[in-house]
């Protein structure tokens, strides 16, 4: 393990009662860093990260945040230490305002309201879209909105990790294009690390600087981005080449 | 005849309004049929009725006592005893608050007895005479706080941070836990609020109804039924339940004679259960408050 490492998960197992689902899983991010988590359908990969936010409790194993263990520390408590995972399929507040379910994001933060209401007018300028429709309820939000409306509340959360589960899930890959960016430029102000997990496994290389591959609940591989790229495993496997 | 049964059925519907909304709110939030409301408000009423008895404390002035007292008991009750069940299944809460609902009843034996208590204020049948029309001061009090209670409820709920904890709970647990919503906390503030809009219907309905311990069952039907005519779970529907129901008992007075009140109340609930089973008030996203 590295010393300074942001997160460190050791020889994690995670079970849903008697099904044993991720087994002995070591990974790491550095403070800033980007990172993809890779996988087929059912490897695990959504498991790892509700683990990780805490809202799933490993059997064994442990999760280090920043120095300190994480284990058994209730969701609610997970995102105010900086760990903010932007769930698959968007999980908004769908009969609340855009604003509501952003403001929402803010609900732990105690560093007072002027600098969550800066943050609230950054993340309407980092997604316009969000601005124009702040007072439409966020159930009436087209897919590629409610993605954007998501990932603004998980960075209102303030997040020195940001966790962000396949956003580009039932999107138009102009809709992904567009939400890449915008993740790019947060990323460029904030300087926050950032675990991806994705099936467009192209976009996922294009903005991580490391990945890990998952199968069926193992870490098989963890490697530079584009070293994967060029394996010829990798892309038979997931990138369809 | 008629304007008068209608002048009565608008004045009762704010306090039905009042035991709808909490009742609906618990289950809104947690998924919970709370079979105690119905004793809280009977509760209420015979601690309303004690300190007026031995302390000559106005029911009005009595409200914000029973309201504090009932908040506090209902967030340990909810915190301490309800969230610890509330992941099990649908009839280990039933049987829960059934039970909680028995303890209830059975103290209020203990303390009260079988005896028909009255609260009596002087004003008790002050009323003024309106073209006609009589108009009994005391229920146009009780609807003028239920409703104050109902808007200020609406109010909390939209409007301050932890109404939206409140509400977000409601809409997706996971997802509010996951922006650091303490889910079991915010439970038990709902279950306190909901006690306490209860414990404010409880006593004010001293006032006008005779006190008997089987009035937790007759409380808990007209929460009932006020909540799905409004959506279980719908606050502002809930408070439309209240309306309806008080109108449709009137009518059913009115109309077919005083015996039918009740029948003509679950009538309607079972009319609206079949043909809209999501309430009189449709909406758009589920939960949503
Ligand atoms: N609540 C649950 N109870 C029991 N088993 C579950 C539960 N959730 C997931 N699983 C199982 O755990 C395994 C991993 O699921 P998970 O959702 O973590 O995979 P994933 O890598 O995120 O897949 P996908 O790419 O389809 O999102 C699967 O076999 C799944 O069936
Ligand atoms: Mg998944």
């Amino acid at each position: 393990m590295t010393p300074d490492a942001l997160l460190a998960i050791e020889r994690l197992d995670v079970a849903y009662g008697e099904i044993q689902v991720l087994w002995e899983v070591d990974l790491e991010i550095a403070r800033g860093e980007v990172v993809a988590l890779l996988g087929p359908n059912g490897a695990g990969k959504t498991t790892l990260l509700r683990a990780v936010a805490g809202l799933l409790r490993p059997r064994a194993g442990r999760i280090v945040w920043d120095g300190a263990p994480l284990d058994g520390v209730p969701a609610s408590r997970v995102v105010a230490r900086g760990l903010a995972l932007v769930p698959e399929g968007r999980r908004l507040f769908a009969g609340m305002t855009v604003a509501e379910n952003l403001t929402m994001g803010a609900y732990r933060r105690t560093d007072g309201r002027a600098a969550v209401s800066a943050d609230l007018e950054w993340v309407f300028e980092l997604f316009p879209e969000l601005a124009a429709r702040r007072r439409q309820q966020a159930g009436a939000l087209s897919g590629g909105e409610q993605q954007m409306c998501a990932i603004g509340r998980g960075l209102m959360t303030k997040p020195r990790l940001l966790m962000l589960d396949e956003l580009s899930l039932g999107l138009s890959p102009v809709a992904v294009d567009r939400i890449v960016a915008m993740l790019a430029a947060a990323h460029r102000t904030r300087g926050m690390a950032m675990l991806i997990v994705e099936q467009d496994v192209r976009m996922a290389l294009e903005l991580a600087r490391r990945a890990y591959i998952l199968e069926t609940g193992r870490i098989t591989r963890g490697d530079e981005a584009r070293r994967l790229i060029d394996d010829p495993r990798v892309k038979k496997a997931y990138l369809g080449l | 005849m008629l304007v008068q049964e209608l002048l009565n059925a608008v004045l009762i519907g704010g306090i039905y309004a009042a035991i709808g909304i909490g009742f609906s709110l618990v289950y809104g939030v947690m998924n919970l049929l709370n079979l105690v409301h119905g004793a809280i408000i009977m509760l209420a009423g015979y601690v309303t009725y004690s300190l007026f008895a031995r302390l000559g404390l106005d029911p009005f002035l009595s409200i914000p006592v029973t309201m504090g007292a009932f908040f506090v008991v209902g967030y340990g009750l909810q915190r301490f005893v309800i969230n610890r069940i509330l992941t099990a299944s649908v009839f280990m809460s039933l049987i829960l608050t059934y039970g909680i609902d028995l303890v209830i009843v059975n103290i209020v034996l203990l303390v009260w007895k079988t005896d028909l208590l009255a609260v009596t204020p002087s004003y008790a049948g002050a009323s003024w005479a309106i073209g006609g029309l009589v108009v009994s001061k005391i229920r146009v009090a009780i609807f003028v706080v239920s409703a104050a209670l109902t808007a200020l409820m609406y109010v909390f709920l939209d409007g301050t941070r932890t109404g939206r904890a409140i509400r977000a709970a409601a809409l997706d647990k996971e997802a509010a836990e996951l922006v650091g919503v303490d889910t079991p906390g915010i439970y038990a503030v709902t279950y306190g609020l909901s006690s306490a809009l209860a414990a404010a219907a409880g006593s004010m309905l001293a006032t006008i109804y005779t006190l008997t311990p089987t009035l937790d069952g007759i409380y808990l039907g007209k929460a009932f039924v006020v909540a799905v005519l409004g959506g279980l779970g719908n606050i502002t529907g809930a408070a439309v339940g209240g309306l309806v129901l008080s109108f449709a008992e009137s009518l059913g007075v009115v109309v077919l004679g005083p015996s039918y009140q009740e029948i003509i109340g679950f009538g309607i609930f079972l009319v609206v259960l079949i043909l809209r089973p999501y309430g009189l008030v449709g909406r758009r996203f589920y939960a949503e408050i």
